[in-house]
This record gives C-alpha cells, sequence and structure tokens, in this order.
C-alpha cells in the first residue's frame, strides 16, 4: 500500500489556527450567535483535515474548542467549561476532524493508486508500442525490455534469453551488477516457470519467467522495483509475446529465403532443361536425315549407329539428373499412379531400342502381379538404368530377363528383377541381402551412376533397390516398389 | 493424284523448326513454319493447314494461346510438343484441345506416326469394322477376333475398346471414358476404369507382358497403340 501524501505546506497550518483566531475575532467583535460561531468553527476543523490530515484537524479542533470556551461561553474569558454543551461542541469537533482526516486519507490512496496504475498502464502501453512496432532489427527487443523496466522503477536488471536450455543464456540486455548467482536464479526460473520475488540491498527483486507455449524462453529480471506485481508479470507477458513474434519474422525471413531458392531452382532447371533439350531435338530430328542417306550407303551405318545410341543416352542420362535435381529441389514430388508393369516395360523398350535390337530381352509379368504404385517416368528410368547397366556388363548375344511379380514376402510390394548373365557382382557393390552398401555404388565404374541414380529414384518412389549373384552366373537387380492392387468389384456377364 | 497434307509447325528455335520442316517435307508432306502463336495463328488463317505441329513454351505468344485461339473454330488436329518434367503443361495443352503430345527430344519416326495417326482420324469415314493387327471390332455386330479367335466381352469391356479404338493413336483423358462408357454414372471412379481396363487387355493381348493394343498414357488416362490395317 503506498503512503498518503505528506502535508509539506503550511498552508494547513494556517487554515487551522488562522481560520479559528479569524472566527473567533469576528464572532467576538461582531458579537454573534455562538451557534453561528460553531458552525464557523466546524467549516475551519473541516478544512484543517482535508488540507492537513488527522494532526491538522485534531490541533484545530483543539484550538477552536478553547478558542469556542474562551470568547463565547459562559463564564466569558475562562477555560472552565460549565455547560455540557460545551463538551459535545468539542467532541463534535474532534470526531469530524477524525473522520474528515481518515476519509481524506483514504481518498488520497485510491488517487495514488490510480495514478501509479495509470502510470503503469502508460509504461506497459509505450512498451507494447516499442516491442511490436520496432522489433524489426537486432537489439530493438533488448532496448525495449530495457526503458520498460527502468519506467517500472528498476534500478538495475534486464533480458536474458535461453537457447535451448536455461543453462545456456544468452543476455540480450542488462543494465548493472550481474553477480554469478543471477545466473543460476535466472536458469532457476527457466526450471520452475514461476515468478520470484524477494528483498535484496536495492529494495525488491523480481524474477519473470518469459513463457512461451508452455516453455520459458527467458527470463526478464527487474531490481530494486517498487512496480506492482501485475505490472511487472504484463511487461514480461509482453516481452514473452514480442520474443515469440521475433522467432516467427526470423523463421519468416528464413521460410522467404528457401522459397526464393526454390524458385530459383526451379526457373534454373527449367533453363537447364530447355538448353539441353532443344540442341538434343535438333540432333535427333538431323541424324533422320543421316539415317536415310545410310541406308544406302553401308559405310555411314555404323557411324549413324553410333550417334543414335550416344543421343539416346545423353537424353537418358540428362532426364536422370534433371529428375534427380528436380527431386533434390522439392520442385517435383514423384507423382505416382497404378501403373501395370508392363506398360513399364514397354517403355523401356521404346528408350533402349539398340539393347532390344542387339540381345534378347525376355519379358515377364506374373499373371498375379498387382500394379505398381509409382511415378511412371521415375519408375522408367529405374528400370532403364539397370538394363542398361545388365546390357553393358554381359557378353554379345547372352539374354536379359525382365520379371515382374509379387514381392514373395509382402503382397502389397511388386518386384521387378533385371536378370544378366554378367561377370557378377563385383566386390563391395552390396552386402550378403543384395542391399547396396553405402558409397560403394561410385567406387564401381562399370555399374556406378546407373545404379547410384536408380538407388535415389527407388527410394523416392517408395521402393528400394537391391543386387545379388545370379545362379549360374551373372546378377539379379531387383526393384521393390509399392503395390496399387485392383479393388474387388463385382463380375459383368460377357455378352457373347 | 491427291493433294499432300499441310502441316504448319510452331516453334521458336530456328535449328527444330528447319529440320523439322524437312523432315515432314521429305516425308511428302506439305510444310508452312511460324516462330511463336501469334504468328501460328496468322499462318492457320492463311494456309489453313490439316494439322498443327506446335510447342508449348515459347517467347511473346506460347503454344497455350494458339491452340485457344484456333480450337474454338476448327477440329483441325493439333500435337504438342512437350518437355519431359513438365507433365502439367502436357495436360493443360490436352485439356484446351490438343489432340495429342510428342516429348522432347522425340524420333522423327514416333512423330511420324503420331501424325499419320491424327491425319487418318480426320480423314476417317464412317466405318463398319477396325481393322488392326491380328485384331478385328466389327462395329455393327459388336463382335471382336483376335488372332483369328472370338474374344468374348462384356458390354463394358467393348464399349471400352470401342471408344480407344475409333480414336487410335490419341491419349484419351479417363474422364472422358467415364463420361463416354459409364455416362458419368455415380461412384465410377479412375479405379473402376482400372479394373474393367485391366479385364478387356488380358483378353485382347496375346502377351500381356508385351502389349500391343492398349497402354496406359502416364497422368492422362489410356491410348490404343497398333496402327490400321488399311
Amino acid at each position: 500500500m503506498a503512503a498518503p501524501r505528506p502535508s509539506s505546506t503550511i498552508t494547513p497550518w494556517l487554515i487551522a489556527l488562522g481560520g479559528t483566531a479569524a472566527v473567533s475575532i469576528a464572532g467576538y467583535w461582531m458579537r454573534l450567535n455562538p451557534n453561528t460561531v460553531g458552525f464557523a468553527f466546524l467549516i475551519v476543523v473541516l478544512l484543517s483535515s482535508l488540507r492537513g490530515g488527522l494532526l491538522a484537524g485534531t490541533v484545530a479542533s483543539i484550538v477552536a474548542t478553547l478558542c469556542y470556551n474562551f470568547f463565547f461561553f459562559d463564564p466569558l474569558h475562562t477555560f472552565s467549561i460549565a455547560e455540557p454543551a460545551n463538551w459535545v461542541a468539542l467532541a463534535a469537533f474532534l470526531v469530524t476532524s477524525v473522520i474528515v482526516s481518515r476519509l481524506v486519507i483514504a481518498a488520497r490512496i485510491q488517487a495514488d493508486d490510480a495514478e501509479r496504475r495509470r502510470n503503469e498502464l502508460e509504461t506497459l502501453y509505450g512498451l507494447s508500442v516499442d516491442l511490436f512496432t520496432a522489433t524489426n532489427r537486432v537489439g530493438a527487443l533488448g532496448e525495449a525490455a530495457g526503458r520498460a523496466l527502468t519506467l517500472l522503477g528498476a534500478r538495475e536488471g534486464g533480458l536474458v534469453l535461453f537457447e535451448g536450455s536455461p543453462y545456456r543464456q544468452n543476455v540480450v540486455w542488462w543494465n548493472g551488477e550481474k553477480p554469478d548467482e543471477i545466473e543460476d536464479l535466472i536458469a532457476g526460473i527457466g526450471r520452475h516457470k514461476e515468478p520470484l520475488e524477494f528483498p535484496s540491498p536495492l529494495g525488491r527483486d523480481v524474477y519473470l519467467p518469459l513463457l512461451i507455449g508452455g516453455k520459458t524462453a527467458g527470463t526478464l529480471v527487474a531490481r530494486g522495483t517498487d512496480a506492482s506485481m501485475h505490472a511487472l508479470v504484463s511487461a514480461s507477458g509482453l516481452v514473452g509475446l514480442a520474443v515469440e513474434r521475433e522467432k516467427f519474422i526470423e523463421e519468416n525471413a528464413h521460410m522467404q529465403a528457401i522459397r526464393e531458392s526454390d524458385t530459383l531452382k526451379t526457373s534454373l532447371l527449367r533453363a537447364v532443361s530447355h538448353d539441353l533439350t532443344t540442341p538434343l531435338t535438333t540432333i535427333r530430328v538431323l541424324t533422320e536425315a543421316l539415317r536415310r542417306k545410310a541406308d544406302t550407303e553401308e559405310e555411314l551405318r555404323p557411324t549413324v549407329a553410333g550417334i543414335n545410341e550416344e543421343t539416346q543416352r545423353l537424353k537418358r542420362r540428362i532426364d536422370n539428373l534433371l529428375s534427380m535435381a528436380r527431386l533434390e529441389a522439392g520442385k517435383a514430388r514423384p507423382r505416382r499412379e497404378p501403373t501395370p508393369p508392363a506398360d513399364i516395360f514397354r517403355a523401356v523398350r521404346e528408350n533402349l531400342p539398340l539393347v532390344f535390337e542387339s540381345r534378347p530381352v525376355n519379358l515377364r509379368v506374373e499373371d498375379d502381379c498387382p500394379d505398381a504404385n509409382v511415378d511412371p517416368s521415375l519408375a522408367l528410368e529405374i528400370l532403364v538404368n539397370l538394363i542398361e547397366n545388365a546390357h553393358r556388363v554381359s557378353p554379345g548375344g547372352a539374354p536379359l530377363e525382365l520379371t515382374a511379380r509379387t514381392h514373395p514376402d509382402d503382397p502389397l510390394q511388386v518386384r521387378i528383377e533385371v536378370l544378366d548373365r554378367g561377370p557378377g557382382l563385383p566386390a563391395g557393390v552390396a552386402d550378403a541381402n543384395g542391399n547396396l552398401l553405402a558409397g560403394a555404388t561410385s567406387d564401381v565404374a562399370q555399374r556406378g551412376l546407373g545404379l547410384e541414380i536408380a538407388r535415389s529414384l527407388a527410394a523416392a518412389n517408395g521402393g528400394s533397390i537391391g543386387i545379388t549373384p545370379r545362379q549360374g552366373g551373372g546378377t539379379v537387380a531387383r526393384v521393390d516398389l509399392p503395390a496399387a492392387p485392383l479393388p474387388a468389384m463385382a463380375a459383368e456377364p460377357e455378352s457373347r | 493424284m491427291t493433294l499432300a497434307p499441310v502441316i504448319l509447325v510452331v516453334d521458336d528455335d530456328p535449328a527444330i523448326r528447319e529440320s523439322m520442316a524437312r523432315e515432314l517435307r521429305v516425308s511428302g508432306y506439305t510444310v508452312v513454319t511460324a516462330s511463336d502463336g501469334l504468328e501460328g495463328v496468322r499462318a492457320f488463317e492463311t494456309h489453313a493447314p490439316d494439322l498443327v505441329l506446335t510447342d508449348l513454351s515459347m517467347p511473346r505468344s506460347d503454344g497455350f494461346e494458339l491452340i485457344s485461339a484456333i480450337r474454338p473454330t476448327t477440329q483441325t488436329p493439333i500435337v504438342v510438343l512437350s518437355v519431359r518434367g513438365n507433365d502439367a503443361d502436357k495436360i493443360r495443352a490436352l485439356d484446351l484441345g490438343a489432340d495429342d503430345f510428342v516429348t522432347k527430344p522425340f524420333s522423327v519416326p514416333e512423330l511420324l506416326a503420331r501424325i499419320r495417326a491424327q491425319l487418318r482420324r480426320i480423314g476417317g469415314t464412317a466405318v463398319k469394322a477396325l481393322q488392326f493387327e491380328e485384331l478385328t471390332i466389327d462395329l455393327e455386330r459388336r463382335r471382336v477376333t483376335q488372332g483369328g479367335r472370338d474374344v468374348h466381352l462384356t458390354p463394358t469391356e467393348y464399349s471400352l475398346l470401342e471408344l480407344l479404338a475409333v480414336n487410335a493413336g490419341k491419349p484419351v483423358f479417363t474422364d472422358h471414358i467415364i463420361a463416354r462408357v459409364w455416362r458419368d454414372a455415380a461412384g465410377t471412379t479412375a479405379d473402376t476404369v482400372r479394373v474393367h481396363m485391366s479385364a478387356l487387355r488380358k483378353k485382347i493381348e496375346p502377351d500381356p507382358s508385351s502389349p500391343r493394343y492398349i497402354v496406359t498414357e502416364p497422368w492422362v488416362g489410356y491410348r490404343f497403340i497398333a496402327e490400321p490395317v488399311s
């Protein structure tokens, strides 16, 4: 509770003594009725109490009673009280002065309280304006908190934020000394999430947690403050909100940077895709003219076939790299849809005409094999890479096999296998279960890039690849992909 | 002697435009070229081509604007040249009224096959039967033979086959199939189409591991791939 304002002037005493004297002189000279003079004394007592409090009121009461008795009550000019009415007058003056003083004191306390609340509200308002309109620069948060603490009467203190744990403290702003034990107190507030208030050499210290989403983000310390707990808690709430807001602003800026980076990546990918595809398209169209010429000139045929093969290989590599870049840039997510393995096989045949012309490739899709739930273009790239690998390591004319069936252990997966009769699995590519060893693929020149690309694309499709030795020589490259079984539906009768 | 079909080639890259024009001329077509959508619209109005072959991404006025400008007034086939990875563009072009697409870098034989399919489709007259290699569809009797044997289809399977075979060479949207075969019946989904298509393919494909007639067209629907036997 705040103390009433002390009477610092002589006005109440002037009123008490001067007023009593004036009433006595006026009443005596003018021979006024004692009742009228009594009321005049009462007014003087009232005014004295109002301006000077209980002491001035009591003094005024006593002096007024004495004067009243001396000048206006029989026997005149003596201090003897012959009539009980005099005692009543004295009591009335005293009671009046006490009641009025009490009322005045209560009113003053209320007024002081209201004034202090107004000041605190102004401080909190100023703090909120500081925090929420100008925090978009480093240090603004600490400066605003510092200003608020000063306005809330804190002689020392500051703002400390936690970086992950209450023991990793970032002092955003601090005024005054900061002995080591304060760090422990601040950490304690971080753990217990409750305000702490205690007397100190500076008067009264208050430690307030900054609560964000149930967690303590830091502590606001006000040392030697006489501000109300309510105002201090409100200030810490505001600072907590501002800290949260700064976090959001930072995250937003980070997200904005990511978005801008993604946009840049997307336009780069588009440009690269266009710039690589356009000349390749022209080369393929121009090669067609050469191919016609080669129909009549025997010597030209292997040259044209070579250009064709290498152009297609370049196209596939560009496709691979762009797919990987798109997936990594987050530009493209695999767009999965139910795809019959036979359709993927057909697309493989169209993409690798030279492989299919140069050796037998046996395709087999088992009757009960479900559709694969994959991105068709990525599934195609996976198989093209595996078949190119198998083709490259297999002796001329040796057949390749491409099979699709339900996964033997998991009916919700499709297993596609590429079987070759090549030299077998190089050491260090896969473990005994066929799982590719980390980092191994890049060391194996013959299978390296294709296998690595196939692995990445299979993973992006929710699948996996593995490679195992094939019985009788060669390898089996397997791709396990999620299945999209056909839903059960009522059979329809055939018309004929 | 019949006049050579006129093909309008629209592409902003002169190398692609000229090399394609040369190959098309060698294949017996008359070729008109334009370097963007605006020029394409003008050339279309001047030369009334039998088919339009257009790139999608072009400065000033792109392929989408060209399709939007000419499709409302004509049924002339439009084949778009799309870039792999821009499937959304491809689907948008088909939605706007393009009839087919080839993905760059395409092979010339593939492009010529697509062009032949489109020209055949618009030149077709009312026929009683559709003939493909080892597959005959008797449209009057609703009878299908494959490799000399009768194929017994359910009414839905037959309708599916007929719809795709009539549009041979052209991708057909799953939504279009639902609208035409199921007449947009409530509860019909892409899965319903899948189930019936799977059954149909098992019945007509001699080797289900190497489809000869019907393939899925990723993110679009289905395509009948066999070329008609004249």
